[in-house]
C-alpha cells in the first residue's frame, strides 16, 4: 500500500516535469510568406553558424516545380524562370544570369537549403514584383501585401479600444493575468500566424486605465498586438473580421443592456482551443486558366471568385468561417488547390463553377471512378481520398439542392469526377452556376449569385448544425 | 483549198475543248483538296476488314444534357484494340458532323487505344480533342462517359479505362473532369446513369 503510494507520487512528478519540459520548449525557427492568395510558414535550419531554408518549401506554394537533379545541377523552374542550384556553390544561376546567395548550397536527404538571406533576392527575381523582408522576424511580404490597422480608444464608463484592419483577422488570443497585492494587470495578446499585419507605430500609450497600451511586435513569423490593462478584457470580432474590439468585461449583475455592436462570435481563446472549422471556397480557374467562356467578355473565373466572395459573406453572417482558397486573379493548379484544402484542414470544401449548358444550378457529390484500397496507416490514396467524406459531402450536395429549390432556382443534384474532390479528404462539392439569360445584363446576374450564395450558405448551416450535434 | 469559214469554225472547237479540259483539270484538284481537308479534319473512315456489325452507341445531347442509346452500323475489325478505335472514330465523327448533339473541337480523335492486362484499356487522344473540347463539367463528364459506355458496351472484360492526351498525361479533359484517374467501368456506369 505504502509503495503504491510512493510510485503514483513519483508518476505525478515525472508528469509534471515533462509538461514543464515540453511548455517551456522554444518554437522551432520558421520563416512566414506572406502573398495574395496565402500565407505559410517553413522550418529555420542552423547550418555552418547560419541560418538556410528548405528551396522546395520557399517556392513550391508559390508555384514552382520541386528541384530536379540533372547532372550536377539542381533545376526549379518557375514562371518559365529556370533556377539553377549546385551543391556547395555559392553562386546561383536565375534565367542565364547569376546570383550570389550569401552562402554555399546545402544538399540534405536530397533537400535543398539555400541561406535565409538569399530568400529575398531569389523571390524579387523569380516573381519579378516587389519582395520585402523583414529580416529580424523572418516575414516575407510578396506584392505589396500588407494588412494594416489603426486603434481608436472609445473613452467612457466601459472603455472600448477598436482595432480597425484594412483585412479580415483571425489572430489567436492569449491572455496573462497577474493579481498582485494593490493591482491587477492583465495582458492580452492577438497573434497574428497568418495574416500579414504590419505596422509603423510600435507602442501606443493610453493612460492608466482600464485599456493602458497597445504594443506591436513581430517575432518568429508572427505579428503580435499586445494590450495591457488593469481589468479583464474581452474580445469582440465584427465586420467580417475586420474589426476587433477589446472592453472590460461587463459585470455579470449588471442589468445594464449590452449595446455594443452586434456581436460577432469572439475569436477563439486560449492555448486550450481546437481545430476551428472553417469552409474552404474555391473559385475555380483563375489567371491564364480563364475556364469556360459564357458569352460576350464574360469569363468563368471572374463569376467564381464573384460568387465564392458572396458565399463567404453569407457564411460568416450566420457564424460559419470562411476562407478563399484564391482571392485575386491568380492560376492555381487543380492538385494545388487538393493540397491546400488537405494542409489546412478544411472542414468543408466547396468549389464554385459556372458554365453552360442549362439553366440553373448543378450541385455536384463527388464520384470515386478510381477506388484503391486504402494503404496501411494513416494515408490515403490520393486518387480516392474523398472515400471517408462521401457520403457527408452527399448530404451537403443534398441539403443545398433542398435550399436552391425553396428560393425557386432550378437545382439538380448529381455526382461526378470533378477535379478536384476526390483529392479532398474533408466532405466536398461543387456548385456549378450556369448563366441565366447571356445576354442579361449585370444587375440580374448579381441579383441571382446573391440568391445562390444565399441558399447555399443556409444549406451548409443546416448540415453543420446537424453534424455538431452528433456525438 | 480548205474555206476560211471552216477553219474558223475548226479552231474555235479546238479552243473549246482546250478551255473544258483546263476546267475540268481545275474543278478535279478542287474536289481532291476537299476530301483531303475533310478527311484531316474527321476521323478516318471505318476499315473495310472487318465486318459490319450492330452495335449501341451512348450519344451525349448538350441541348437536355443526356446521354441516350442509339443503334448503329460499323465495320469492326475482330483485334479488341482496333475494334475500340473504331468504335470511338464512329463516336466522335457523330459529334463532328454539322449539326451534332455534342459539339467537339476541329481535329478532335483518337491516335491509338491499346490495352494492358487485358482489363485496362489506355485511350490515346490527339491534343485537338482535349485543346479544342468546350468547357464545362457536365459537357466534359457527358464526353468520358458516352466514349467508355459505348466502348465497353461492345468490347467486353475492361474493368478500367485511363485516358491520356497525344501521349502524356493531362490533369484535366477541360478544366473539370479528372483525367489523372483510371476510370472503372462499374463507376463509369452509375455516373452514365445520372445523365438518364
Amino acid at each position: 500500500m505504502r509503495w503504491n503510494k510512493l510510485a503514483l507520487g513519483l508518476a505525478v512528478i515525472v508528469a509534471f516535469v515533462c509538461a514543464l519540459a515540453v511548455s517551456s520548449a522554444p518554437r522551432e525557427a520558421q520563416l512566414t510568406v506572406y502573398t495574395a492568395q496565402a500565407s505559410y510558414s517553413l522550418p529555420v535550419i542552423d547550418r555552418e553558424g547560419r541560418s538556410y531554408i528548405p528551396i522546395a518549401d520557399l517556392l513550391t506554394p508559390l508555384g514552382a516545380t520541386s528541384p530536379r537533379l540533372k547532372g550536377k545541377e539542381w533545376r526549379v523552374m518557375m514562371h518559365k524562370t529556370e533556377l539553377k542550384l549546385t551543391q556547395s556553390n555559392q553562386k546561383a544561376v536565375i534565367g542565364g544570369h547569376p546570383l550570389d546567395l550569401g552562402g554555399r548550397v546545402l544538399v540534405e536527404d536530397g533537400r535543398v537549403l539555400v541561406p535565409l538571406d538569399a530568400a529575398l533576392p531569389l523571390l524579387s527575381q523569380l516573381l519579378n514584383t516587389t519582395v520585402d523582408f523583414h529580416r529580424s522576424s523572418r516575414r516575407i511580404f510578396v506584392g505589396n501585401t500588407f494588412t494594416r490597422y489603426v486603434a481608436q480608444l472609445n473613452d467612457g464608463d466601459r472603455p472600448a479600444l477598436v482595432l480597425s484592419f484594412s483585412q479580415p483577422v483571425k489572430p489567436d488570443i492569449n491572455r496573462e493575468e497577474n493579481d498582485g497585492l494593490l493591482i491587477h494587470s492583465d495582458k492580452t495578446t492577438l497573434s497574428f500566424h497568418k495574416e500579414p499585419v504590419v505596422s509603423d507605430l510600435t507602442t501606443q500609450q493610453f493612460g492608466d486605465g482600464a485599456i493602458q497600451s497597445l504594443v506591436f511586435s513581430e517575432e518568429n513569423g508572427t505579428a503580435s498586438l499586445t494590450v495591457t490593462g488593469n481589468k479583464s478584457l474581452e474580445i469582440i470580432r465584427s465586420d467580417d473580421g475586420k474589426t476587433i474590439t477589446l472592453q472590460p468585461v461587463a459585470p455579470v449583475a449588471s442589468a445594464t443592456p449590452q449595446t455594443e455592436p452586434q456581436a460577432a462570435p469572439s475569436a477563439d481563446e486560449g492555448p486550450r482551443r481546437t481545430p476551428e472549422f472553417f469552409v474552404m471556397i474555391d473559385p475555380s480557374h483563375g489567371g491564364n486558366d480563364k475556364g469556360a467562356s459564357l458569352g460576350g467578355k464574360l469569363m468563368e473565373k471572374d463569376i467564381t471568385l464573384r460568387l465564392a466572395r458572396e458565399l463567404r459573406k453569407e457564411l460568416e453572417e450566420r457564424g460559419i468561417a470562411a476562407r478563399l482558397l484564391r482571392d485575386s486573379d491568380i492560376d492555381v493548379g487543380v492538385e494545388r488547390r487538393a493540397e491546400i484544402t488537405n494542409e489546412q484542414h478544411a472542414g468543408i470544401y466547396i468549389a464554385i463553377h459556372a458554365g453552360p449548358p442549362g439553366k440553373g444550378v448543378r450541385v455536384y457529390a463527388p464520384l470515386l471512378v478510381d477506388s484503391q484500397q486504402p494503404l496501411a496507416g494513416r494515408f490515403l490514396p490520393w486518387e480516392s481520398a474523398q472515400s471517408r467524406a462521401l457520403n457527408q459531402s452527399q448530404t451537403i450536395a443534398q441539403a443545398i439542392t433542398t435550399e436552391l429549390r425553396k428560393k425557386g432556382l432550378t437545382a439538380v443534384s448529381l455526382r461526378m469526377a470533378v477535379c478536384p474532390l476526390n483529392n479532398i479528404i474533408a466532405p466536398a462539392i461543387a456548385v456549378e452556376l450556369t448563366p441565366e439569360d447571356e445576354a442579361a445584363p449585370l444587375p440580374e446576374s448579381q441579383k441571382q449569385q446573391n440568391t445562390v450564395a444565399a441558399a447555399v450558405a443556409q444549406g451548409i448551416a443546416q448540415v453543420r448544425s446537424q453534424m455538431a450535434g452528433q456525438p | 483549198m480548205i474555206p476560211r469559214h471552216f477553219q474558223i469554225t475548226v479552231a474555235l472547237v479546238l479552243l473549246a475543248i482546250l478551255v473544258s479540259g483546263v476546267i475540268i483539270i481545275r474543278i478535279t484538284h478542287k474536289e481532291e483538296a476537299m476530301t483531303q481537308q475533310a478527311a484531316a479534319a474527321a476521323p478516318a473512315a471505318p476499315i473495310v476488314e472487318g465486318k459490319q456489325e450492330h452495335i449501341q452507341v451512348l450519344v451525349a445531347y448538350d441541348e437536355d444534357q443526356a446521354l441516350r442509346w442509339r443503334p448503329a452500323d460499323v465495320f469492326l475489325p475482330a483485334d479488341r484494340s482496333l475494334r475500340a478505335r473504331e468504335i470511338v472514330r464512329y463516336l466522335l465523327a457523330q459529334y463532328l458532323q454539322t449539326p451534332s448533339p455534342h459539339p467537339l473541337g476541329k481535329g478532335a480523335d483518337v491516335k491509338d487505344i491499346y490495352f494492358i492486362h487485358d482489363d485496362t484499356m489506355i485511350v490515346d487522344t490527339t491534343a485537338a480533342f482535349a485543346d479544342g473540347h468546350p468547357s464545362g463539367i457536365l459537357l466534359e463528364e457527358m464526353t468520358l462517359a458516352s466514349l467508355i459506355e459505348t466502348v465497353t458496351a461492345s468490347v467486353p472484360g475492361i474493368k478500367r479505362t485511363k485516358f491520356l492526351v497525344d501521349g502524356k498525361e493531362r490533369e484535366t479533359l477541360a478544366g473539370h473532369a479528372d483525367l489523372m484517374s483510371f476510370y472503372q467501368t462499374a463507376a463509369v456506369h452509375e455516373m452514365a446513369k445520372e445523365f438518364e
